[in-house]
């Protein structure tokens, strides 16, 4: 009975701590000012709606629209010391890229909360980043909200491509990383481009590492049933026309001759799982499958 | 006193000078003569030390010219180039400052030689002006007055070697450049100086060496070296030997 | 054309300039701190303990002093190096990555930043201390291989290492330009931030070795000023008037690659100082390098202070890269001088 007594007392004593230390955690006020460098991350702080406690954010950060209007800190890896400073920012939240690491011991320093969440693109890492930024806007149910959400529509989505796999043979794909049709790069394997093809169900054809330019003569080589296209300064048909004339080559492919060249946001390649990930998987995964019928209603063959 | 005993340079294969003994004597003007290629420049670069001797030595005050420190040496023996390279807009009297760098003598005292030199070099009036203002024939005088301040005032044991220092001047100023040398010498440096005007050198020289196809063909007084015979043989020159009216020194005309 | 201004005002103009310019890079910032912060921040750094001024003392203390130590210092031991080099090879037009220091440094930070990447990174706590390093080393490197291709039979032939300075510029780039193809996107734009130079992220511990080679050079230089003097005259006219030219030679192209290394190591490429301060500095004071190699190092951490100043206030709160700042101060302000000169 000692035992036991001895043992009740000092669950007492330790839940009584654990309250104790659940007020002293609630009462430290949550960071009021932000700067976000990553453009994923960014993103997502928006769809947690901590839009208005965002002062800052890094080049990457460009959706939605109006953080464009915010200060630039600059480019998230050659963050500078003292431009963050002057903005007063109670915390910085970036990816493991920021840096340089002497500046932000130097943030650090001057009293500025330094968070670094994961970019890869697994959703346990995801689910981990949510909760944090749920955390530090004091809205950790609404985040486990969003992420359920997020990942239903990723189950979804993989249920779609079985089923459309069933009906028809997945896609040859490559995908095509330029800047106005010029010296395009395939994305190869270990790139967010290989990724973003095997979630929307295509088979990608190219089999190096990283993204590399193919010669034209490869390009043909390999015969991709879709090619999609991302570029940084053309959109839509544009994108498309300037591909093909910049690469004549091009118009020998399944791709070019049935038509089925996609645009793709080249943002979404960058920075993990963004928000915005279901939407373009889904209209990738559409494009891919043109028989079946669209997993969501805007997810027609755009742009 | 620089002396050389049997000295040889090759290049390459060739051998463009060899059997050269010769010793340059306190307070004259040895004039070295000869066609082009003649190794004239060559015997200039192996007695100044630029070029290395294949063969044979160059003593410089009883001592190998290689064991001289640098600064040591240079307070002994200055050497005139055909021609120098300097692109940077010093002042005429910083470079001949230059000359001034292997001593010590102080401040005052350089800019007390600094202006003699100028003025034997008959350049005191470029004092002032940027070197690179000035003409071909100007620059050649200032950089005449800058080996003469790196001997100042020049005495015995000192020697000065001249390359062609009056290639780019007008007929007034290779008398005074020749006669300052002279006069430079009478305080008891030797000098060599490279002519290609045999009456410049009849006139301003105690001795002269002619070359030919690298090799000592003649050594002595003018009279003794300015003779029909050798001028043709060295130079295919036919001509006429006189004697200067006045000076008594032979004069070449080209018949 | 003669500009030429007298040594002792030439001399207290340009220290009163650069201590104009590190004033300046301590009192301004994107943080605005009020004069009087400033003054208890600096009366703090100088022993004299004032309270009340935290945030403006952490800030000048760790942010900008260091920041402007490494900014005077780079511009400093860049310019000195651009005299060394332009008297080396007595040509007004030199540049201090003539010898192949510079290309060989960005070898050097390629092989760091890519190779390390792709080892699958190096530590965030030492990859600066390896980039560095792999740049320092990588300059030696490349310099000590010009410099031994350009001598024979004990002698340097200036023309010769200048064509292997060329040469292996041109293989470096080869190699930068493999290491380019392999990098993905983000480690491609840490090396063209590199390379483009920045004073940001500067702190002490990063700061003490270029201090002491900018020391080292800005004391030995100056006592070969004479000796550069006269190889401007040509190398065996120096050699004529006493001057030890081999040993001269190698000590610039010695104190040429530490100063640059060491600079390229700590702050990566900044380009023109070395260029265009020796250029200015020579049409005020004449060619003499007993005056232009003090009045050098004075002007060149003076503009590249200026230069920073720009750098980090023009877009704040984000920062220019440094080595588009001089270049586009530089570039225009030499065209200038050419043809001011011509006409």
């Amino acid at each position: 009975m000692g035992f036991m007594n001895i043992g009740i007392g000092g669950f007492v004593l330790s839940v009584a701590a654990g309250v104790m230390f659940w007020g002293i955690a609630q009462a430290e006020p949550l960071p009021q000012r932000w700067v976000s460098a990553g453009g994923s991350i960014s993103e997502w702080v928006v769809e947690l709606g901590g839009e208005s406690k965002l002062v800052g954010v890094d080049t990457t950060s460009q959706h939605p629209a109006a953080l464009r209007e915010l200060p630039s800190i600059g480019y998230q890896r050659q963050l500078a010391a003292e431009g963050i400073l002057a903005l007063k920012p109670d915390l910085l939240l970036g990816s493991d890229e920021m840096g340089p690491p002497p500046v932000l011991a130097q943030l650090q320093a001057a009293g500025v909360d330094i968070e670094r969440v994961s970019v890869s693109p697994q959703l346990p890492a995801l689910q981990a980043n949510l909760q944090r930024i749920g955390q530090l806007l004091g809205d950790t149910k609404g985040a486990q909200s969003v992420f359920d959400a997020y990942q239903q529509r990723l189950q979804r989505q993989q249920q779609w491509v079985s089923q459309a796999q069933a009906h028809e043979a997945a896609p040859t794909v490559l995908l095509l990383l330029g800047h106005s049709g010029g010296s395009p790069m395939a994305g190869g394997v270990d790139t967010s481009a290989d990724w973003l093809i095997k979630q929307a169900g295509g088979i990608n054809l190219a089999s190096h590492q990283g993204y590399k330019a193919l010669s034209s003569e490869a390009l043909v080589g390999l015969d991709p049933q879709v090619i999609v296209i991302a570029d940084r300064s053309l959109e839509g048909e544009q994108a498309k026309q300037a591909l093909l004339k910049q690469n004549p080559g091009l118009a020998a492919t399944r791709a070019a001759r049935h038509g089925r060249l996609i645009g793709l946001d080249p943002t979404l390649l960058v920075g993990g799982l963004g928000p915005r990930l279901p939407d373009g998987l889904a209209a990738l995964s559409a494009a891919f499958y043109p028989e079946s019928q669209p997993l969501t209603a805007d997810a027609k063959l755009t742009p | 006193m620089l002396r050389a005993e049997n000295l040889a340079v090759r290049r390459g294969p060739c051998t463009v000078l060899s059997g050269i003994t010769l010793q340059l004597q306190p307070g004259q003007v040895l004039g070295v003569l000869g066609p082009n290629g003649a190794g004239k420049s060559t015997l200039l670069g192996a007695l100044s030390g630029e070029l290395e001797a294949a063969q044979g030595e160059v003593y410089l005050d009883q001592q190998r010219l290689a064991q001289w420190s640098g600064s040591e040496r240079a307070r002994r023996l200055a050497v005139l180039p055909q021609s120098s390279t300097l692109s940077f807009g010093f002042l005429v009297e910083e470079v001949v400052a230059m000359g001034r760098l292997p001593h010590a003598s102080g401040a005052a005292r350089d800019m007390e030689i600094i202006g003699q030199a100028l003025a034997a070099a008959d350049a005191a009036h470029l004092a002032g002006r940027s070197y690179l203002a000035l003409s071909g024939g100007e620059r050649q005088r200032v950089h005449l007055a800058r080996v003469l301040a790196q001997l100042w005032p020049g005495v015995e044991g000192q020697t000065l070697l001249l390359d062609e220092p009056t290639s780019m001047l007008d007929p007034l100023h290779q008398h005074t450049t020749l006669q300052a040398t002279r006069t430079f010498a009478e305080g008891g440096a030797a000098v060599m100086v490279i002519l290609h005007d045999l009456n410049l050198a009849a006139r301003y020289c105690d001795q002269l060496l002619l070359l030919d196809r690298g090799q000592a063909c003649l050594l002595g007084s003018p009279a003794e070296v300015l003779q029909a015979g050798p001028l043709r043989d060295v130079f295919g020159l036919e001509v006429l030997i006189q004697q200067h009216p006045e000076r008594g020194h032979p004069l070449v005309i080209a018949r | 054309m003669n500009l030429v201004v007298k040594p002792r005002p030439l001399l207290i103009a340009l220290g009163v300039l650069l201590l104009c310019a590190f004033s300046l890079s301590l009192a301004l910032g994107p943080v605005s701190l009020s004069l009087a912060d400033t003054a208890k921040a600096l009366l703090n750094l100088l022993g004299f303990p004032v309270a009340g001024a935290e945030q403006a003392q952490l800030i000048i203390e760790q942010i900008r002093m260091p920041r402007s130590l490494l900014g005077a210092a780079v511009g400093c031991v860049l310019a000195l190096c651009g005299v060394a080099m332009q008297g080396l090879f007595r040509n007004p037009l030199a540049d201090p990555g003539l010898v192949g220091v510079s290309s060989g440094a960005a070898l050097g930070a390629a092989v760091a930043i890519v190779g390390g990447a792709m080892l699958g990174g190096i530590p965030a706590a030492i990859s600066p201390y390896l980039l560095s390093v792999c740049a320092f080393a990588g300059g030696l490197l490349v310099t000590a291989m010009v410099y031994r291709l350009g001598r024979r039979d004990g002698v340097t032939h200036v023309g010769t290492m200048l064509l292997a300075g060329i040469a292996l510029t041109a293989l470096a780039g080869a190699a930068i330009g493999l290491f380019t193809y392999l990098a993905d996107d983000a480690t491609l734009r840490t090396l063209t931030f590199w390379n483009l130079g920045s004073l940001n992220g500067a702190s002490y511990p990063r700061l003490w070795p270029l201090l002491v080679v900018t020391l080292g050079v800005g004391l030995w230089l100056p006592r070969r000023a004479s000796a550069l003097n006269a190889l401007l005259l040509g190398e065996s006219e120096a050699r004529h008037l006493g001057i030890e030219v081999e040993r001269v030679k190698r000590e610039l192209v010695l104190c040429t690659a530490l100063g640059v290394g060491a600079a390229v190591a700590a702050a990566g490429m900044i380009g023109f100082i070395g260029l265009v301060v020796p250029h200015l500095v020579r049409l005020l004071a004449g060619p003499d390098h007993r005056l232009l190699l003090p009045a050098s190092a004075l002007a060149g951490a003076s503009l590249l202070l200026f230069a920073d100043l720009l750098a980090r206030l023009v877009l704040a709160p984000a920062e220019l890269p440094i080595g588009i700042v001089t270049a586009l101060i530089g570039a225009p302000f030499f065209l200038y001088l050419l043809l001011r000169g011509r006409a």
